[in-house]
């Protein structure tokens, strides 16, 4: 019995995947793809004394150099991957707990001794902590791929590519960075993942209209009766105050542990809640 | 014979519409219970209920829980099969038997392997691409391998045609049913079902209008056939129900003596569609209209 529920949780995980594989695996493997096929591209203009001299630039700048200092100069790779994690993570959250109910196949997911806390933390997880190690793994092939680029390209012009070692160690500590920077975004932003599961349970139809017709008609009667505009301010710093970005592991724990991250996660697990509950009765 | 489900006064409001009116419902442990009404009636909404996936008024019991607390601890002693459409569309079979081996304690997967062998269903493809009659297949494979307490179907076999309805109801009866568990059908087309039933529910605008153990339906319910000449005096006898047959016609009666009966002409028991026909046109239903559900 107990074993059953340890084992329950990783399938519902699992089931996720399955369910939105094309949004979290495909879409980050297809990116990989593009940027390896843009990079060869690139490498066909570049006059071959370019490479050569960029090569030894390469070298130059990496020789030496700590690898928690290279580390966060890759980090920007990540930029492409965490823009589309973005995107599909608001289409994945939109239709969680919307989609079911749609095509009737709810009716199923809950005939099933599996509780809606369960299935509602199962989305947030993915969210938060699955998804991103897709966007680490395909940007890890990229490095792959480059380094050995770089590797052959070095040896077929007798550059020794110095420092390879260096960049390969780099290049995992900047994975393990980027995955902390996602993790810390989704938790920073844990009260629009909220939001949007809360619609995503509630609407009966349009969830994402619901979801952005909801808050700005919030923004309008907060302006109306109080004349003030906290919501739209808090919004603001939310999105525009990247501090969830960081360049050194222990960073991660100061973000982690400060007021503002622990307000955005109450108010997140309250919203979280209100899907729990929107989706008790829900049909 | 213990009860499994005991249900008191349910009512359900959609809004003004009163879909569920005072339902009292009882069903003891191993009955296969038929709950017959037409579109509207409020079948669904009792099912759902007793599976707590709607909020009601009243006092429910199912195998010992209030539905609307906990349901994920009921439905492990609870199926539910709706009509086909609800296994998700995305899902591959072989992924349908890995997610229901994780999260039900009760579910033997060899079992449902071995079902699913003696049909034609690819475990490979997705469930998009399975015949309609297919998914009830898949759907049956995944819970007769449970071992539940109450199997609740709605409507199991809506659109498919008429082999793999018989069959759905044959495996059901041969290789699953055993005596211990407990099984209620939802359904409109009631002759397919008449001969599993041991009790016989039918419900009209909310309300049941019969509740009725199988064996007591021929002591309770008679229908005779009576000629041209004795139709005013049967008509006396205030039947409950009254339809052409070639050159006679046939009446039901409720609660009347045999002997009296007899003298109008050929005893039988009615069949439960006939029954249905009488209770709801005593209810003031006319079965061609029905609304939708």
């Amino acid at each position: 019995m107990n074993s059953h529920k340890i084992r329950a949780f990783p399938t519902l995980l699992k089931r996720e995947m399955w369910e939105s594989k094309n949004l979290f695996i495909a879409s980050p493997a297809v990116l990989t793809v593009l940027i390896i096929v843009a990079f060869f591209w690139t490498l066909l203009q570049v006059p071959e004394d370019i490479i050569v001299e960029t090569l030894g630039q390469l070298k130059a700048l990496t020789d030496g150099v700590d690898i928690t200092t290279l580390a966060p100069v890759l980090m920007p790779i990540a930029i492409p991957y965490i823009i589309v994690l973005s995107f599909c993570t608001l289409i994945y959250l939109i239709n969680a707990l919307y989609q079911d109910r749609k095509d009737s196949s709810i009716l199923f997911w809950q005939s099933m001794p599996v509780s809606n806390f369960h299935t509602v933390l199962s989305k947030v997880i993915t969210v938060c902590f699955v998804a991103p190690l897709f966007v680490v793994a395909a940007i890890s092939v990229l490095f792959l791929m480059l380094i050995l680029i770089v590797s052959v390209l070095g040896a077929s012009h007798q550059v020794v590519p110095m420092g390879m070692g260096q960049l390969i160690l780099a290049s995992i500590y900047s994975l393990l960075l980027v995955y902390m920077t996602a993790v810390l975004a989704s938790l920073w932003l844990l009260p629009t993942v909220g939001w949007l599961l809360l619609f995503s349970a509630f609407a009966k139809n349009l969830p994402f209209l619901w979801a952005m017709g909801a808050f700005i008609l919030l923004l309008f009667v907060e302006d109306f009766i109080f004349g003030t505009q906290f919501l739209g301010n808090w919004l603001e710093s939310r999105t525009t105050n990247y501090n969830y970005i960081i360049f050194d592991v222990s960073d991660f724990f100061k973000r982690l542990f400060s007021y503002d991250m622990l307000f955005g996660l109450v108010l997140g697990a309250v919203l979280i809640a209100g899907a729990v509950f929107m989706r008790r009765f829900a049909d | 014979m213990s009860v499994i489900v005991e249900a008191k006064f349910l009512s359900k409001y959609y809004g003004n519409f009163k879909a569920l009116d005072g339902v009292d419902l009882s069903i003891q442990t191993g009955a296969i219970t038929g709950l017959i009404g037409p579109n509207g009636a409020g079948k669904t909404t009792v099912l759902k209920a007793l599976i707590g996936l709607v909020d009601f008024e009243g006092d429910l019991e199912v195998v010992g829980r209030d539905p609307r607390k906990a349901r994920h601890k009921l439905m492990e002693d609870v199926c539910f099969i709706a009509d086909v459409g609800i296994l998700p569309r995305w899902m591959k079979v072989s992924q349908t038997l890995d997610y229901v081996e994780a999260v039900h304690p009760k579910f033997d997967r060899r079992k449902a392997e071995k079902y699913l062998a003696s049909t034609e269903i690819p475990s490979n493809k997705k469930i998009k691409a399975l015949s309609k009659g297919m998914i009830t297949q898949l759907h049956l494979a995944l819970v007769m391998a449970i071992e539940v307490k109450l199997l609740i179907l709605d409507e199991p076999t809506l659109g498919l045609d008429i082999i793999y309805r018989k069959e759905f109801y044959d495996r059901l009866l041969n290789e699953y049913y055993d005596g211990d568990c407990t099984v209620i059908i939802s359904t409109h087309q009631v002759e397919e079902i008449e001969t599993l039933l041991t009790q016989l529910v039918f419900i009209n605008k909310g309300r049941i209008v019969l509740d009725t153990q199988m064996e007591s339906i021929p002591q309770q319910y008679v229908e005779v056939l009576v000629d041209g000449d004795k139709i005013d005096q049967a008509r006396q006898l205030s039947p409950i129900y009254c339809r052409d047959v070639i050159g006679k016609k046939a009446f039901i009666f409720e609660g009347q003596e045999k002997e009296n009966l007899a003298r109008l002409g050929e005893l039988h028991t009615p069949s439960v569609a006939d029954l249905f026909v009488a209770k709801m046109s005593q209810n003031g239903q006319s079965i061609e209209a029905e609304s939708h559900e």
